[in-house]
This record gives structure tokens, C-alpha cells and sequence, in this order.
């Protein structure tokens, strides 16, 4: 009960410093959805694309909260020495990190709700109700590598490196990872480079949700992102034990 | 004595050494603390106070030795649940209140203050509902002491508690720190005032080089301390100087004789008796520089 009572107010006060830095929240949450009104609404022939967009864009919606709430934020909480100071107390690690994945979740689930609106709405995208469900959780469970990687950014750099390696790594993840334009017209290297890369096995794990054309091998793409999401914690956990060597 | 001083020790520290990229931050430091009290540690920069806190608290292992919170090792659940710290360069998140941090911490602990109660042992009143970033330096201060007891601690660190502090401010934390010592918690407290460490240690420990120099009760440190300095040129050398009436130690600098007194009046009779004109004769107060950096001046107690 207390450890629980510990948790949900930490998850509050992830959620209160989020809220209170709208400088940063804003173009998280703004950002993916003016991307896709463009790609897939707005510019000539794009109706063709709504749907296969809604699927990659809604992995890029997740990566922004994800990447930048773990990387930045904990590269900064613990060049301060705030981590410092939770360590010597009594709380939780998991709890910390639960707490500010519960942030992330909200704000990842407002920036999807921004895309399926548009989508549903302006781009007459007609999914049913279990798919949308279906899209809406696997964008969700996205967020979990992401954050992961976060965490190992947010370990390795400083507050000022972690921007700046953040924001190459969160371009990267998404011009690469096909989740701007489908990595169909990639050349053949970027194609290979793109396979190694989460995002676009999350971009065509939401393809095969969301029913696009095209054959899709999801269960490998759903181990490739599980075999991943292990690596990642482990590098989240070896630059969090060399930090404090 | 009380019962209490015969419980088993709060810190113990045996041979405990720290290095990093080779160079020792804690070089076999010994050292244990007893329940209830406050004791200070002083020492220069890096004579090893913030490491040895960071060892005990768990956020820095150490190379080699022993060290040990309540009997256990530092950094275990058990032991973080009964520690408070008020670390020197730690800075809280920017965008909560007081009381909202205050509330967070509380979370944490089986037994904590309520957030009021905290706000009103602290004097937090007047801003407890303003975010951290919009503090001054002191209030900042504040409000880490706030977290730091909120807990109800039975052993708490404070490293410079009152670097940023006003004279005002610096002396309700005093206060407080005077209550918690009655109440029966262990405070181990770093500081860089002298002044300080007087007005609230039982008992000082002095480190240099990683290494325990002087470890005695306060009083006894006072009295070496708070003698003084006599300066001159005289006919007296230093091993005659040493020997005069009050004198501590003597030596040369220079052309100047130095003498270090507790009883300033008799030195001073007693060398005019030997030397009725020594030149350029002053009288300072040794500060706590002086007496860290003079090994003679202190005594090592008999380990236990």
C-alpha cells in the first residue's frame, strides 16, 4: 500500500515537471502531428498514404516523449545530483523509472490521440474499433525501447550531450526507420540499415495491425523488437553501474 | 556514559581506503561513530570528508576495508530507510514546489514527518508553495535540510549544510540540528566554519589526506584551537620558545619565532621575562587552517 502510494506520487511529479516545461512538451506532442498532416493529409496525392502514415507516424508520436523524457531529463537529474540523493533514500529505482514511463505512456497517448484524430476525422481513415485498439497498443508498447534507449543516453551524456545525441538519435530513428517515408524507396544499403534499427520493425509490426497491404513476417518483427528491447536494458543498466564505478 | 554510547556503532569504518585513477581519496581511514550526537568532520578540500560520506551512504564504493551503516552494509535497504543527507553538491528538480518534493520524500519512508510538520520544523512557510527553481540559494538549502530529516533519520549527513546561509538562517538550522541531537539521532555533520563545528559538535574529527589526523572530543579541540599565535623576532630559538610558560609549540619562520600558546598571558610574561624587547610582536588567533595543517597540535586518541 505505501509502496504503491510511493509510486503514484512519484508518477505525479513525473507528470507535474512535464506540465510545467511546456517549452519542451509542446513540440513533442505538436511536432509528429503537424508531420503527418503534411505527409499524409495536406500535400497533392497524400490520401493514398493516410492509412499506411497513421501506422509509422504513430511509432514517431511515442519516440519524441520517450526518447527526450528519458535522455534529457535523467542525463539532467543526475549531473545535478538529484539521483544522488534519491539513491541515498529510501526510494526505488523501478519506481523511478516506472513513474516517469507512466509520464511518458500520457504524453504518448496525447500526441496518438492528436494523429488518430486527424486521421479518423480529416483523412476518412475507417479502421475498425479492435484495429484502432489494436494500433493504439502497439504504438504504446513502442515507447518501451524507446525509453530504454533514453535511459542509456541519459546515463552516458551529460545534461548538454544528451540533448544534442537525443535529437540525432530520434532523427535518425525516424528518417531512417522509414517512419517519414517507407523505406520501399530506400536504396538497398539504407533498406539493410534500416532493418537494424527498432523503429522500423515497430513501423511494420503497426503495418500488419493496421492491415496494410503487403505481406509481413510480424512475428519476426515482434522478436527482432523483444530481442532489442533486452539489449537496450541491458546498455541502460552497464552505463548506469560504469556511471557509478 | 548512557546506555546508548555501549550500542553497537552507527558507522564503523576499518582500513577503509577509496582511490580514483590511482589517487587515494581515503587512505585507510578508521573511524567509528556511536549513537547519538553530532560529530564533525573537517579536514581541506579533498582530504576525503564528502568521499567517506559518499561511502557510507552507498553511492560510492569503496576500494577496500570495511565500512559499515547499523551493522550492515551502506547503501542497503535497511540502512537508507533510517539515513537522511543533506548532500554539498546536490541540487533538487526544478519545476516542483517545496511542498510538493516534501511530499515525494515523505512517500518514501515508513515512518516520516507530516509535509506540515517538516514545513514548520524548517521555517519553509514563507515559500513552501513556490517551485525550487524560484528559491534563493539559502532557501534552497532549506528545503535539502527539509528532505534530508523528513524521514525522521536516526543518522543523518550533512555535508556544508550552511554554505549559501545567512547568519539568520544558518542559526535556526542550528537550532534544529540541536533538537534532532537531543531526540536521540546521530548527526555527522562537514563543515568548513570552524565556528560551526563549535557551536554544535560533540566531538571532531579532523581528516587529511584521507586519513583520521585528530579525532577528540570538542572541548579538547577548543583548547588547542582557541589559544593563540605569538609572533616575533627574539633572541629566544624555537625548542627554548616552546618551553616557555603556556607555550604549545614553536618554530621559525623566517626571521620570525611562531609560538603557539593556550595560556596567551603567561607565554607573553614569560617570554618578556627571557626577552624584554622582541620586535614586531603580534598576537593572532590561529585559524582552523593552521591548526589542520599542524599535526603536533593534536593529540591521537588510543584507538578503541
Amino acid at each position: 500500500m505505501s509502496r504503491l502510494n510511493a509510486f503514484v506520487t512519484e508518477a505525479g511529479a513525473e507528470i507535474f515537471k512535464a506540465l510545467r516545461a511546456p517549452e519542451f512538451l509542446l513540440p513533442t506532442l505538436l511536432m509528429p502531428v503537424a508531420f503527418f498532416s503534411l505527409f499524409g493529409i495536406v500535400l497533392p496525392g497524400s490520401s493514398q498514404n493516410t492509412a499506411y502514415l497513421l501506422a509509422t507516424f504513430g511509432v514517431f508520436a511515442v519516440m519524441g516523449p520517450a526518447v527526450f523524457g528519458f535522455g534529457v531529463a535523467v542525463a539532467n537529474e543526475r549531473e545535478r545530483g538529484w539521483l544522488d540523493i534519491k539513491r541515498a533514500s529510501p526510494a526505488s529505482g523501478a519506481s523511478y523509472i516506472g513513474a516517469k514511463l507512466v509520464a511518458t505512456l500520457c504524453f504518448a497517448a496525447l500526441a496518438l490521440a492528436l494523429i488518430y484524430a486527424i486521421a479518423g476525422f480529416v483523412g476518412g481513415v475507417g479502421l475498425p474499433r479492435s484495429v484502432w485498439f489494436g494500433l493504439l497498443a502497439t504504438h504504446l508498447a513502442g515507447a518501451i525501447p524507446f525509453a530504454l534507449i533514453g535511459l542509456t543516453l541519459g546515463f552516458a551524456f551529460n545534461a548538454n550531450g544528451a540533448i544534442a545525441i537525443s535529437n540525432i538519435v530520434f532523427l535518425a530513428l525516424a528518417a531512417l526507420g522509414g517512419l517519414w517515408i517507407p523505406v520501399m524507396v530506400f536504396p538497398a544499403a539504407l533498406q539493410r540499415f534500416a532493418s537494424a534499427l527498432p523503429s522500423f520493425h515497430l513501423a511494420e509490426i503497426a503495418l500488419a495491425v493496421s492491415g496494410a497491404p503487403g505481406e509481413r513476417a510480424v512475428m519476426m518483427h515482434v522478436a527482432v523488437v523483444a530481442g532489442m528491447t533486452v539489449l537496450f536494458a541491458i546498455t541502460a543498466l552497464w552505463t548506469w553501474r560504469r556511471q557509478n564505478a | 556514559m548512557n546506555a546508548k554510547t555501549h550500542a553497537n556503532p552507527v558507522v564503523r569504518a576499518k582500513n577503509l581506503s577509496k582511490h580514483y585513477a590511482g589517487k587515494p581519496a581515503l587512505d585507510g581511514l578508521d573511524l567509528t561513530l556511536r549513537a547519538t550526537g553530532v560529530t564533525a568532520i573537517l579536514g581541506a578540500n579533498g582530504a576525503g570528508k564528502t568521499t567517506f560520506i559518499r561511502c557510507a551512504l552507498g553511492l560510492t564504493a569503496s576500494s577496500s576495508g570495511e565500512l559499515s551503516v547499523f551493522g550492515q552494509r551502506p547503501g542497503c535497504d535497511t540502512s537508507r530507510r533510517r539515513t537522511g543527507v543533506m548532500l554539498q553538491e546536490a541540487d533538487l528538480p526544478d519545476l516542483l514546489t517545496a511542498r510538493e518534493h516534501l511530499t515525494l520524500f515523505a512517500s518514501y519512508y515508513p515512518n516520516a514527518m507530516s509535509v506540515d510538520d517538516a514545513i514548520a520544523t524548517c521555517e519553509l512557510g514563507a515559500f513552501a508553495d513556490k517551485r525550487y527553481k524560484a528559491l534563493s540559494g539559502g532557501q534552497k538549502r532549506r528545503v535539502q535540510f527539509a528532505l534530508a530529516v523528513i524521514g525522521r533519520p536516526d543518522l543523518l549527513f550533512l555535508d556544508e549544510p550552511t554554505t549559501g546561509l545567512d547568519g539568520e538562517a544558518r542559526r535556526a538550522l542550528w537550532d534544529t540540528v540541536r533538537k534532532l541531537a537531543g531526540s536521540g539521532t546521530s548527526i555527522v555533520l562537514t563543515t568548513h566554519y570552524l565556528e560551526e563545528a563549535d557551536a554544535l559538535a560533540d566531538r571532531i574529527v579532523i581528516l587529511k589526506d584521507g586519513r583520521v589526523l585528530a579525532d577528540a572530543p570538542t572541548a579538547d579541540i577548543r583548547r588547542a584551537v582557541g589559544g593563540a599565535l605569538i609572533r616575533c623576532v627574539t633572541t629566544l630559538d624555537a625548542s627554548a620558545a616552546s618551553k616557555l610558560a603556556g607555550a604549545r609549540s614553536a618554530q621559525r619562520s623566517g626571521r620570525f619565532t611562531e609560538i603557539l600558546t593556550a595560556d596567551t598571558a603567561a607565554t607573553l610574561r614569560a617570554l618578556l621575562d627571557v626577552d624584554p624587547a622582541p620586535q614586531d610582536l603580534t598576537v593572532t588567533k590561529p585559524s582552523l587552517e593552521d591548526a589542520v595543517s599542524d599535526l603536533s597540535l593534536f593529540e591521537q586518541e588510543p584507538k578503541q
